[in-house]
């Protein structure tokens, strides 16, 4: 006999309702209800996330979501950045694309993070998906401007190009042209990050003038400041905007039509670029700080007073990024002009000097602490604190949810009380419930990371660098910290012992990066063994781990859990521990 | 006699430059080692021993072993007596060639953690500021804006040296506008509102000047470094 299934809608009204759940999170808990939830929900699934490309196969993907419109991936592990990963290493999107360009006719969108994407990718992308829109490489690499050419013709509804941060082969500016002139669709354009070599201005002001709906434009450093009123008065309606070098011959003429140019942008909320600056072009900016909610001043080398005069205009600030010219003054004058201010980012101009260049310290974010209630993300680079400045700060600024601090020296400790810092950071993590992010620097013992265990309890991502004193110390954040998806720690005394017992923590997490650590290449293989659902990646660029003996220490060592198992693309500096215990590679 | 510079840094504990500094193998050979660079590329472990160590005892054998290394000290054209001997803790020392060349080999990968971009813009603008310090290697105009020419600028009192790119100003007011807000909060310790303050500089001979005398192009391209200085007369 059939069960009656009282209170069952049909597929279609079910799915209309999906329809309105947009969050990952929310979209898992829905497909577990039940079966035909399960079914339906994977049916109109148009948005996936892949927070690491080698947790899953493309096939898999593809299997489970038929119908994705919008697909985003991210590759290397976040210490790519630094360098500590070496080239060749992987992240490739080629396999990806291949895979979608069957099975996703439809798709629309595509963000990748550190990934390797290669001018064949691209030229896929603008050959496989008719009605593709949105295209963002954030940190990759790998392609030319040949590349961008084939997605500049190729893609007839293009909206969204951003290249943010990308290194990219500039082999010639006249990629632009390659965009049609029946191309009107552009709504949001950021090629910051292409080298100095000039950009077909005429193309790019064609561009701007036949596109209505474009709202966010981010020039490169090659336009100089002369061309950036023409620019501006073609696309008045701008909401983000990147200046190229922000310096040109001192002419009268330039700055009152840059002035004029700037105040015709009734719209502007958020401003960046500012390579070079000559400050006597500053004022022409006056006219829009008021409604600036997003500043980037973080190339530009002016000084306090400048920057101050600047920043002072900006009574809707929410988010400032600068350099560590703007000083604890700047920082003062920040705290008392900036009453919205959300975010914070503080970069060192001279980060390997061995003295301080500026009068930059634990002072200046104290004084932003205690003028901004909102503030909620901060990243912070500087050479010295104290524990009380941190308990201070952790009880001006309970929402905290990003917390970066980076002194400079390593292992430097509280400069007046010459204490590690651990009870500063205890503090951050006591009072600020809702942090997500921490990264921490300065002198600190295992009892940072016991107050790291207890408190931080939505910590989500930790950094670790030069502290602790014993495997004491990664078993508190391990056993404690509840919420823990990404953990990334180089130079500190962490072996074996604190990894294998806290084994099954691994397979909750994302990813975990130990480098310069005490783990040994025994308990590597070890772990690689006994978890099925990890893979335990050990890279060594100097000679094999299994040459050497088995309690040696690995030098850097990358561990994610994984459905799809190894990966068959890795370089002959990378090995991986499968189930039997041999070493593949 | 060639011009060398001493240089006067923050009062920083001397342990936070020394932690990394591993006495047992001194290797004062180089000195880049001065600044624990070497040491920090040791692993962590050279670390936690050496971190417990007294302030006193790391800043007296630190001490012990650079008074024998002379080519590590260097002398500013006009010391002044006051300032030495106030000053005598808070020496830090630096080569004549620009210390930024030996810490790009030295230092420890990845660290600080900025991104690799932002590493390459930081690096052309210290070459910039090699190229102007170097006396005689003046950089030529390109055409769309001038190179930056940093100088170091000291105010006498003061133990902080500020670097200022002096092809941002226009004229010798706008430049002491700027060094007087930047000196500024240096001012209210020691002195009264009675004091006045000269700006001197050295020029491309080597002779400090006082500021002023010469059309501005040309005290540009001459100008090696800025002191500013106090007028008792």
């Amino acid at each position: 006999m059939q069960k009656k299934r009282a209170y069952s809608f049909p597929d279609e009204v079910l799915e209309h309702v999906f329809s309105f759940i947009q969050s990952d999170k929310d979209r898992n808990a829905v497909s577990v209800v039940c079966k035909s939830w399960y079914e339906i929900e994977r049916w109109c699934r148009r948005k996936v996330f892949i927070g690491n490309c080698y947790a899953v196969s493309p096939k898999m993907v593809i299997k489970r979501f038929p119908e994705v419109r919008s697909i985003e991936l991210k590759g290397k592990p976040h210490f790519a950045d630094f360098n500590l990963v070496p080239d060749g290493w992987g992240g490739y999107v080629l396999p990806w694309i291949g895979e979608m360009a069957g099975a996703y006719p439809w798709l629309e969108e595509i963000r990748l993070k550190r990934m390797v994407v290669t001018d064949e990718s691209l030229e896929l992308i603008a050959k496989s998906f008719k009605n593709f829109k949105v295209l963002v490489l954030f940190s990759c690499e790998g392609f030319s401007t040949d590349g961008l050419a084939a997605i500049a013709a190729g893609c007839k509804n293009l909206s969204e190009l951003d290249l943010r941060e990308s290194e990219v082969d500039d082999l010639s500016g006249h990629w632009l042209t390659h965009f049609p002139e029946t191309c009107t669709s552009l709504v949001s354009l950021n090629i910051s990050c292409l080298g100095s070599d000039e950009v077909s201005f005429s193309a790019l002001e064609r561009l701007v003038g036949r596109c209505p709906n474009l709202r966010s434009l981010r020039l490169n450093r090659a336009v100089s400041l002369d061309k950036i009123a023409n620019i501006l008065c073609l696309a008045p309606q701008l909401v983000d905007f990147g200046t190229g070098n922000y310096t040109t011959e001192l002419r009268p003429d330039v700055l009152s039509n840059l002035t004029a140019a700037f105040s015709s942008c009734k719209e502007l909320k958020s401003l960046s670029g500012f390579w070079d600056v000559v400050p006597a072009y500053l004022p022409a900016l006056y006219s829009v700080c008021s409604r600036l909610t997003s500043l980037n001043l973080s190339y530009a080398t002016i000084h306090s007073p400048e920057i101050i005069k600047l920043v002072s205009h900006c009574s809707s600030l929410q988010c400032l990024l600068v350099l560590d010219y703007i000083e604890d003054s700047g920082l003062e004058a920040l705290a008392s002009s900036c009453k919205d201010l959300q975010e914070l980012r503080v970069f060192p101009s001279d980060p390997f000097g061995v003295e301080p260049n500026v009068s930059l310290t634990e002072k200046g974010l104290v004084s932003v602490s205690l003028g901004c209630p909102k503030l909620q993300s901060v990243l912070y680079f500087c050479r010295r604190m104290t524990n009380a400045a941190l308990v201070t700060i952790a009880q001006n600024c309970p929402n905290f949810t990003h917390f970066r601090l980076c002194i400079i020296e390593p292992k430097t400790a509280d400069y007046m009380t010459l204490e590690p810092l651990d009870v500063g950071f205890g503090a951050i993590v006591e009072h600020c419930k809702d942090l997500r992010r921490l990264s921490l620097s300065g002198l600190l013992t295992d009892r940072v990371f016991e107050y790291i265990g207890t408190y931080a309890k939505k910590l989500e991502m930790l950094s670790v660098a030069f502290a602790g004193d014993s495997d004491l110390g990664l078993h508190h954040v391990l056993s404690g910290c509840e919420s823990l998806r990404k953990l990334e720690i180089r130079d500190c005394p962490f072996g074996d012992k604190a990894l294998l017992a806290n084994a099954a923590k691994l397979e909750t997490m994302r990813s975990l990066w130990m480098s310069s650590c005490t783990v040994s290449f025994g308990a590597c293989k070890l772990l690689g063994q006994k978890m099925h659902r990890l893979n335990v990646e050990v890279i060594d660029e100097t000679e094999p781990p299994c040459s050497r003996p088995k309690s040696c220490p690995v030098d850097k060592l990358y561990v994610y859990r994984s459905i799809s198992g190894p990966r068959s693309d890795m370089p002959p500096f990378v090995w991986t521990m499968d189930e039997e215990g041999t070493i593949l590679h | 006699m060639p011009n060398m510079e001493f240089q006067l840094g923050l009062a920083l504990p001397t342990p936070s430059i020394i932690k990394g500094f591993d006495l047992n193998n001194l290797g004062l050979d180089h000195p880049k080692d001065m600044g624990g660079l070497e040491a920090r590329n040791k692993p962590a472990r050279c670390f936690s021993d050496k971190s417990k160590r007294s302030f006193e005892q790391a800043f007296g054998n630190f001490e012990a072993e650079c008074k024998t290394k002379t080519l590590l000290l260097l002398w500013s054209g006009q010391p002044n007596e006051e300032e030495d001997h106030n000053d005598q803790k808070k020496r830090t020392f630096s080569t004549i060639d620009d210390r930024n060349d030996a810490e790009e080999v030295d230092q420890v990968v990845g660290w600080p953690p900025i991104k690799t971009w932002r590493k390459k813009i930081f690096q052309q603008q210290q070459q910039q500021h090699r190229v102007g310090r170097i006396g005689n290697n003046r950089v030529a105009d390109k055409e769309n804006g001038s190179r930056s020419i940093y100088v170091k600028v000291k105010m006498e009192g003061v133990a902080i040296t500020r670097k200022v790119d002096i092809r941002l100003y226009r004229s010798y007011q706008t430049l002491t506008n700027s060094l007087i807000t930047l000196f500024a909060k240096y001012k209210k310790c020691a002195d009264d509102d009675y004091t006045r303050y000269i700006l001197t500089y050295q020029d491309k001979e080597g002779d400090w000047l006082i500021a002023g005398d010469i059309p501005w192009q040309s005290f540009i391209r001459s100008v090696q470094r800025l002191k500013i200085v106090r007028n008792w007369g």
